[in-house]
């Protein structure tokens, strides 16, 4: 039998990791180094974002295109967290304070990412059926000459549409027969009645979610930033920082894009990050933030439930518009008022397009987050499977 | 430029069919639907559809021909008005037709040839017939009832297998079914063929007329509501993968047999039925139309399905999970090839993707599973000793876990292609073993060393546990009972027995042997040195040459050896009945010789003084039957009793 006198095994692991922690003491200035430089970029990353969302010519704030760098700047600093994490450090050294709390924190508050990762990727189709709708009302426009035909297509269309983006919150079964204002039949017809298009509408929003009944995304948001607590006095250098720098980016991406994006439930969607101002890379996250939250309350006053994303915005604005101009239609047209509806219909075409290069990519890359976040974790959960706790629970 | 005469006589004609049927203006157009009413009606409304259409291109191009006047103007805007008249009745009876066919799945009459819910066959030969079931150790968190589980799942996987080559015939009960005899994808006409040509009629017409993204919306909406029903029947939930990790694991496991179940019939029934519909109605009527349609249709609901499966490999690792998920990861793989045809268009490559990531997801999975497993065993913490050096529960579970794992050979023989990070890694870390791949392993398979390997840690914490044995011969026992499981668990099983290989089973029953040895070194050496000669001469005495004091001393003690033994050994273990024979016969072999030989030279010297029965207790066949009463696990009431003849 092998002599195995090493009842004392646990203290004897515990000794040799310690060597091992000591002998990296070497690096601990290039570990403030290094996370002096993650500071920095953060900071500079999200600079760019605040100065690109001043864009007035459509790819500011919460457009499609600004959310596609947000998630981008996403991956580049979620690459250089873990790099900061997990290289050269000892395993062992997750599995205590203050990481042994706050790696465990971090990963609760990542599956709740994967799961806006999941309900913001299934609701980009709404976003898309959005974009179809206004299509319709983009093709009948533009033809010319211009006559009753075309408009009242148009205005079936936008009408569809606007009960989309004009449904409250809560609730879906609303719908007023006023869309179907155009072959409106009564309730009582034999099969196909508005009621029936109106539950169907109803349904494509219900289909539209993707989570179980009661699953909502702004109590998801609420969760994963209810515990979000900057690490103070000798932690702030400690590997507690980039974790909480890390977490901060990530309940900042994912509320982001709820707001922008109509996913299931936002009802009571935060409207305030808990993020103290002094710390310097979070400037531009919270001035972020401000102009969204701010965006949002606006919104919320009109109580729609479209979401902020610019493009959903300006269709809505067109849509209003081309609507009147549909209600007011006789035939033949007054051309200076056909001029006009030109321009918004040609802008609404632009809009439609953007939309229809950009939501398959966003699409394509919120999955790309899905992917890294579930890679990062497997990484950690992987390394601290090697560094092995003893107290673990067995099978 | 005016028509001439004799044609405005239909245009006319088809403006007032088409006018007729406006429902914004009559209360019968409101409440009536053409395709509901006799057929001649549906074919006038479709040529006058027609009728219009061409007028339509007609004054299109000739309006590109010339500087259109402002009456041909006003006649286009006028058929326009018609033609969308027309488009947005058309709309509605499509809906209206798609809506009276969307009845869900019968999924009762789809058999795919394994009922999850019909498992009832009873054969539990994973399981341990020795186990009492009564085996409780506080300080392991193991679930016992896991290896009747794990035979469950053995006999749901045998289940499994034996559907590849089922018959088609069972699921032929609707007369609406066909097949493609390529593959196990089987659709089903979802929409009687009548209805599919009133559909293609309607949709080659809104196509024509430019509105076709009216059709898709329309299609749709009313396709994903019918595939969501047919989700709720099948049991598919909507769940996140917070949900997922929250669920108990018996409530998961549930879950996850439906799903699979779930998985075969979307893919290779409802999923390729739509997309079989989308052809029917859409085929040639322009570009990838049909695709546009499913891909609008599936792609959510798809997704969705897929979801589930990625909850699960994202969830906690734990050994038990190892075994669904390894199941989750089949069904997937089975299914892969038939996913690559129902999504084969390019606008639902997404889908396909997604497909392959998961199974590589759930194969990452099952490898993080196995790595746990091997942490779990090495770590296992329970420190209170098994009650007379029987197998530990933890013993029973590894082999119980590993011979399950040899069953999914199959799979995890293409997963686990690393071996195993054996204590090299940590050098002189004494917190695990070294196992060193010497030439009897070479040209194993990875998972083949990972078992070893297992089987190498399992020993390693066993000798752990044998440590808090007070008593080093019972520590001995415990270990010669755990290695001889081992042994006997490895042969149970052939594919284990293959994989294992008979190199290290030779090792293995070297080592329970050499238990054996040791704990009859520990036990008998100090009893039967009370029978040795030496001490007992008295030298300078030529009487007899022998010390009665002493001999009396050494049956006494002798005696009180032997009677604490007999008391404290019938009380241990050896539950293998054949090893547990050999024990004794082995005990008996060295015991009653050496007695009988001492009671030969000596009996005499007692016999000739007082109360020799003092001194003198045992006959060797009282000894003979003293040890039958080893290792059965009871404590001896009575004193050996004496020999009654004499």
């Amino acid at each position: 039998m092998p002599a195995t006198d090493n009842q004392g095994s646990f203290l004897n692991r515990i000794s040799i990791r310690r060597n091992q922690v000591v002998s990296m003491d070497g690096n601990h200035e290039q570990e403030l180094e290094d996370l002096e430089l993650f500071q920095k970029h953060v900071a500079d990353r999200f600079a760019d974002l605040l100065s690109q969302s001043e864009d007035t010519l459509g790819d500011g704030l919460l457009s499609i295109s600004w959310l596609r760098k947000l998630l981008d700047v996403f991956l580049c600093c979620e690459a250089e967290y873990k790099a900061i994490l997990l290289l050269g450090r000892d395993p062992s050294q997750i599995s205590k304070p203050p990481l042994d709390k706050l790696v465990p924190e971090f990963h609760d508050r990542v599956v709740k990412a994967l799961d806006v990762c999941n309900a913001v990727s299934h609701a980009v189709e709404t976003v898309r059926h959005y974009q179809k709708l206004a299509e319709i009302a983009v093709t009948a426009l533009e033809q010319r000459p211009i006559g009753d035909g075309q408009v009242r297509r148009a205005k079936k269309a936008l009408n569809s549409l606007m009960i989309l983006l004009e449904e409250k919150e809560g609730s879906n079964h609303k719908l007023t027969e006023r869309a179907w204002s155009f072959g409106r039949r009564s309730a009582n017809a034999t099969t196909s009645s508005s009621k029936d298009r109106a539950t169907s509408a109803s349904q494509f929003r219900s289909l539209s979610w993707s989570m179980s009944r009661g699953w909502s995304a702004a109590k998801q948001i609420q969760a994963m930033s209810s515990n979000l607590v900057a690490p103070r006095g000798g932690e702030s250098s400690s590997p507690a920082l980039p974790v909480y720098i890390m977490s901060t980016i990530t309940v900042f991406v994912m509320w982001a894009l709820v707001a922008a994006i109509p996913c299931q439930e936002r009802n009571g969607l935060l409207t305030h990050l808990p993020v103290p101002k002094q710390l310097g890379w979070a400037h531009s996250i919270i001035a972020l933030q401000e102009k969204i939250a701010e965006e949002w309350k606006r919104k919320k006053e009109k109580n729609r439930l479209a979401g902020l994303l610019e493009e959903t915005q300006r269709i809505e604005k067109l849509g209003v518009s081309l609507i009147e101009f549909a209600d007011s239609f006789q035939f033949p047209p007054d051309a200076d008022r056909l001029e006009e509806v030109a321009v918004q219909v040609a802008e609404l075409g632009e809009t439609c397009k953007k939309m229809d290069e950009g939501l398959m990519p966003l699409q394509q890359q919120i999955r790309e987050v899905f992917h890294r976040i579930v890679r990062s974790r497997t990484e950690v959960l992987d390394l601290l499977d090697q560094g092995g706790k003893v107290t673990a629970p067995i099978m | 430029m005016e028509p001439p005469e004799d044609k405005r006589t239909p245009l006319d004609e088809a403006e007032g069919i088409i006018l007729r049927w406006d429902s914004t203006a009559s209360e019968e157009a409101r409440d009536k639907m053409i395709f509901d009413s006799d057929r001649n009606e549906v074919d006038r409304y479709l040529q006058a559809v027609d009728e219009i259409q061409r007028s339509l291109s007609s004054a299109t191009i000739n309006s590109n021909d010339e500087r259109s006047s402002r009456s041909s103007n006003s006649d286009e805007s006028s058929l326009n008005s018609t033609i969308q008249i027309a488009m947005a009745r058309l709309e509605d009876e499509f809906r209206n037709i798609l809506l009276s066919h969307t009845a869900p799945l019968e999924t009762e009459s789809i058999s795919l040839g394994s009922d999850p819910s019909s498992s009832t066959h009873s054969h539990g030969q994973v399981d341990d017939h020795e186990d009492e079931g009564s085996v409780h150790d506080q300080g392991l968190n193991l679930n016992l009832n896991l290896s009747l589980k794990l035979a469950q799942q053995r006999e749901e996987r045998d289940e499994a297998e034996g559907e590849g080559g089922d018959s088609v015939a069972d699921g032929a009960s609707s007369s609406r079914s066909s097949y493609r005899s390529t593959s196990s994808i089987r659709e089903i006409d979802l929409v009687p063929s009548d209805a599919i040509y009133d559909l293609r009629c309607i949709a080659e017409r809104m196509i024509a007329a430019g509105y076709l993204r009216e059709c898709i919306q329309v299609y749709g909406s009313v396709r994903k509501s019918a595939v969501d029903a047919s989700f709720r029947r099948l049991g598919i939930e909507k769940l996140s993968i917070g949900d997922v990790q929250r669920l108990e694991w018996d409530q998961l496991e549930a879950k996850i047999r439906r799903w699979i179940h779930a998985a075969k019939v979307c893919v290779r029934v409802l999923f390729a039925s739509e997309k079989k519909l989308c052809e029917q109605i859409f085929e040639n009527l322009g570009t990838d139309i049909d695709d546009a349609c499913f891909v609008e249709t599936v792609k959510g609901p798809a997704i969705q399905l897929f979801n589930l499966f990625e909850a699960i490999s994202i969830s906690r690792r734990s050994p038990e999970k190892l075994f669904k998920i390894l199941d989750l990861h089949d069904a997937l793989m089975v299914l892969i090839p038939d996913i690559d045809i129902v999504f084969e268009a390019k606008t639902s490559e997404s889908i396909r993707i997604q497909a392959a990531e998961i199974l590589s997801r759930l194969a990452e999975a099952a490898r993080g599973i196995l790595s746990e497993f091997e942490n779990a065993v090495l770590r296992e913490p329970s420190r209170v000793p098994v009650p007379g050096g029987t197998i530990h529960p933890l013993t029973r579970y590894v082999m119980n876990y590993i011979s399950l794992i040899s069953d999914y050979k199959q799979t995890l023989i293409e997963l686990i292609v690393s071996k195993p990070a054996t204590g090299t890694r940590y050098g002189s870390d004494p917190t695990t073993p070294d196992m060193e791949f010497a030439d009897e392993l070479e040209g194993k398979t990875p998972l083949a060393l990972h078992l070893i390997w297992v089987i190498v840690i399992l020993q390693f914490n066993l000798d752990g546990k044998s440590k808090h044995y007070k008593d080093t011969s019972l520590a001995h026992l415990f270990m010669m009972n755990n290695v001889h499981y081992i042994v006997q668990k490895v042969k149970g099983s052939p594919e284990l027995r293959e994989m294992i290989g008979d190199d290290y089973l030779k090792k293995l029953t070297g080592k329970f042997r050499q238990a054996a040895t040791n704990y009859q070194r520990a036990t008998w050496v100090r009893v039967l040195y009370c029978l040795r000669d030496e001490g007992l001469h008295v030298s300078g005495s030529f009487s007899s040459g022998v010390s009665k004091s002493a001999l009396r001393e050494r049956f006494k003690s002798f005696n009180a050896m032997f009677e604490d033994v007999h008391r404290n050994q019938a009380t241990w273990l050896v539950p293998d009945a054949q090893l547990r024979e050999e024990l004794r016969i082995s005990i008996s072999e060295k015991l009653l010789p050496a007695y009988r030989s001492f009671l030969g030279r000596f009996r005499a010297h007692i016999e000739s003084g007082k109360h020799p029965e003092n001194y003198i207790k045992y006959s060797v066949d009282d000894l003979e039957t003293a040890v039958l009463d080893f290792f059965e696990g009871y404590p001896v009431s009575q004193h050996i009793r004496r020999r009654s003849s004499s």
